[in-house]
């Protein structure tokens, strides 16, 4: 608990929570906009195949319209986790202040595990913040889509805890991350890159293999960690998608793998 | 095994193998309780290095290194045991010095007071609250040291705490690294600056390119090296040579113009011109000193490896 405490000290003492947090707000605000804006103007029938016009239809039904509202904010704010976590384990490093911390403590793994501890609760921070400014905007916006609240529906709570497991998880898979990618700059300039933009190609990649190579391509692309935990909050089934345990086991498996090799790693690497 | 109870530190065959260098080679060497030791040798001689794996930062690539038997991994709550100044440009640069402290108080479970404690004992009070990236190097290592005693631990560990500090900023080290001694700690400082050395340690071990080149008591290793030497100026330089010889004494002469005798002490030297009836203008014992030993014994083993 000390280290955990210690390393949430470390990161409210220097200025990165509130740069972080200045990146955070207008960006959920676009987000909240942009969610508004694709479910005001969208309807089934601008939808080109049949298949397409399923799951435009069912992600038009109120309450994937609510999961989606309610859980704005999601892409950016994991994104500023991830960095933010990344950042934990990174400026060690560019600080050099790795040597007082494990001279402090010499069990190495501890460091780590409270790392983790600390980038969780950095993401059930951020998670808390954005599904609050949900809470208070997104009612509004329903009623002015003719759409009740939907808050007495199991599946919206549904979804914003699994949008909590979410945070948490993309939190601990930042560190195990910072620790791979350890030169600061390199961490946050390619884990933001491939987050913001490699979802995109990704998908783009994974569109060309399914059209051209082979159907069952389009299957794997909820090994894409921004995919998976996409599916991991919608509101419903939708058709032709995975099932959202699907999507928590992808993301549950890349932060085990990313906290399993980041603490060897640590461990191991000397100190200098 | 077990360390003798007067030895706090035990460096026992340590080795560091990096790709190419042999960065440490086989290295032991003791620091024995409630002294000084000074830990010396040129740049590159493998100092850090020797240090960093003695706090478990570096792992060995043989041998190892305990705190009265321990290693400092195995060691329970070792900030309260071991205080290590490594690099003064170890604090993040938008934090302050008091923060930083903090920081280190919380994850040792440390009450936060001791952070105020300590900045007082370096003079560090008035720029508590300023970020680290506004200090000056010897605000840099007296925050160094601050850190290293926040535990208040019977063992410090500093590394070449004197670069960078102004004269005044070097002397203000010595004195408290002396007080810190006098209350009954284990002190091993590095450095390749001499003249420190031997106004600070009690004992020093010296090795050059990875390797222990002495240890002991300053004053034995400066006894075993260089000293009693004898110069002498006079205008008859070959009548003494001779009288010299016949004491068995060498003698080289210097450009100078005086000559240097080895071999006798001064009294021997005087007496043995008054016997020979030589005329002396001058007649001085010179003693080594650290810096000349340690060039002597390092020689050739200085360059980059």
């Amino acid at each position: 608990m000390n280290l955990i405490n210690a390393e949430l000290f470390k990161l409210r003492t220097t200025a990165i929570w509130w740069i972080m947090g200045i990146v955070l707000l207008p960006l959920y605000a676009a987000s909240v906009l942009a969610n508004w804006a694709q479910f005001a103007n969208t309807s089934p029938d601008d939808a080109a195949g049949t298949d397409q016009a399923e799951q435009v239809r069912a992600a038009l039904e109120p309450i994937n319209v609510a999961t989606s509202l309610y859980t704005s904010g999601q892409f950016f704010g994991i994104l500023i986790v991830l960095l933010l976590s990344a950042i934990i384990v990174t400026s060690e490093f560019f600080h050099l202040t790795a040597t007082t911390t494990f001279l402090v403590t010499p069990k190495r793994e501890s460091v780590i595990l409270a790392k983790f501890g600390a980038a969780a609760i950095v993401g059930v921070f951020v998670w808390l913040l954005t599904t609050v400014l949900n809470m208070i905007v997104v009612p509004p916006i329903m009623s002015q889509l003719d759409l009740s609240t939907q808050l007495g529906e199991g599946a919206v709570w549904r979804a914003i805890g699994l949008n909590l497991l979410a945070f948490v998880l993309w939190a601990v898979l930042g560190v195990g991350l910072g620790v791979l990618i350890r030169n600061q700059l390199a961490a946050t300039l390619i884990l933001g890159i491939v987050y913001v933009i490699g979802t995109s190609v990704v998908g783009l990649i994974f569109y060309l293999l399914t059209q051209y190579v082979a159907h069952w391509f389009e299957n794997l692309q909820v090994l894409v960690p921004t995919t998976a935990s996409a599916l991991m909050i919608s509101g419903t089934e939708l058709p032709g998608n995975p099932p959202r345990w699907v999507g928590a086991a992808v993301l549950i498996g890349y932060a085990i793998v990313a906290g399993v090799v980041g603490t060897l790693i640590t461990k191991r690497r000397d100190i200098s | 095994m077990g360390a003798p109870a007067s030895d706090d530190i035990v460096v026992d065959h340590l080795t560091k193998q990096y790709k190419k260098l042999r960065a440490v080679d086989d290295l032991s060497f003791s620091v024995r309780s409630g002294r000084v030791t000074g830990f010396l040798g040129p740049n590159g001689a493998g100092k850090t290095t020797t240090l960093r794996m003695l706090l478990g930062l570096v792992t060995p690539t043989a041998g190892n290194a305990t705190f009265g038997g321990q290693k400092y991994t195995d060691l329970h709550d070792p900030i309260r045991q071991v205080g290590a100044v490594l690099e003064a440009s170890s604090a993040h640069r938008g934090r302050s010095g008091r923060n930083h402290l903090r920081m280190i108080c919380r994850a040792a479970g440390l009450p936060d007071s001791r952070a105020d404690e300590t900045l007082e004992l370096v003079g560090l009070t008035p720029a508590a609250k300023r970020k680290f990236k506004g200090y000056s190097l010897g605000m840099k290592q007296r925050l160094g040291i601050a850190a290293a005693m926040l535990g208040n631990p019977k063992v410090l560990i500093l590394d070449e705490p004197a670069n960078g500090l102004d004269p005044e900023g070097i002397r203000w080290m010595r004195d408290l690294l002396k007080a810190l001694a006098a209350e009954g700690r284990t002190v091993l400082v590095s450095s390749h600056l001499l003249g420190e050395m031997q106004l600070l340690a009690d004992d020093v071990v010296i090795v050059a390119a990875g390797k222990l080149i002495r240890q002991g008591p300053v004053d034995e290793v400066l006894g075993s090296m260089g000293a009693a030497q004898v110069r002498v100026r006079t205008p008859q330089a070959a009548e003494l040579t001779t009288a010299l010889a016949a004491i068995d004494a060498k003698v080289s002469p210097q450009s100078d113009g005086s000559l240097l005798v080895s071999g006798a002490e001064a009294a021997a030297v005087g007496h043995a011109a008054f016997t020979a009836s030589v005329e002396l203008h001058e007649l001085v014992s010179e003693r080594g000193d650290l810096e000349q030993v340690f060039l002597q014994l390092t020689a050739g083993m200085a360059g980059i490896r």
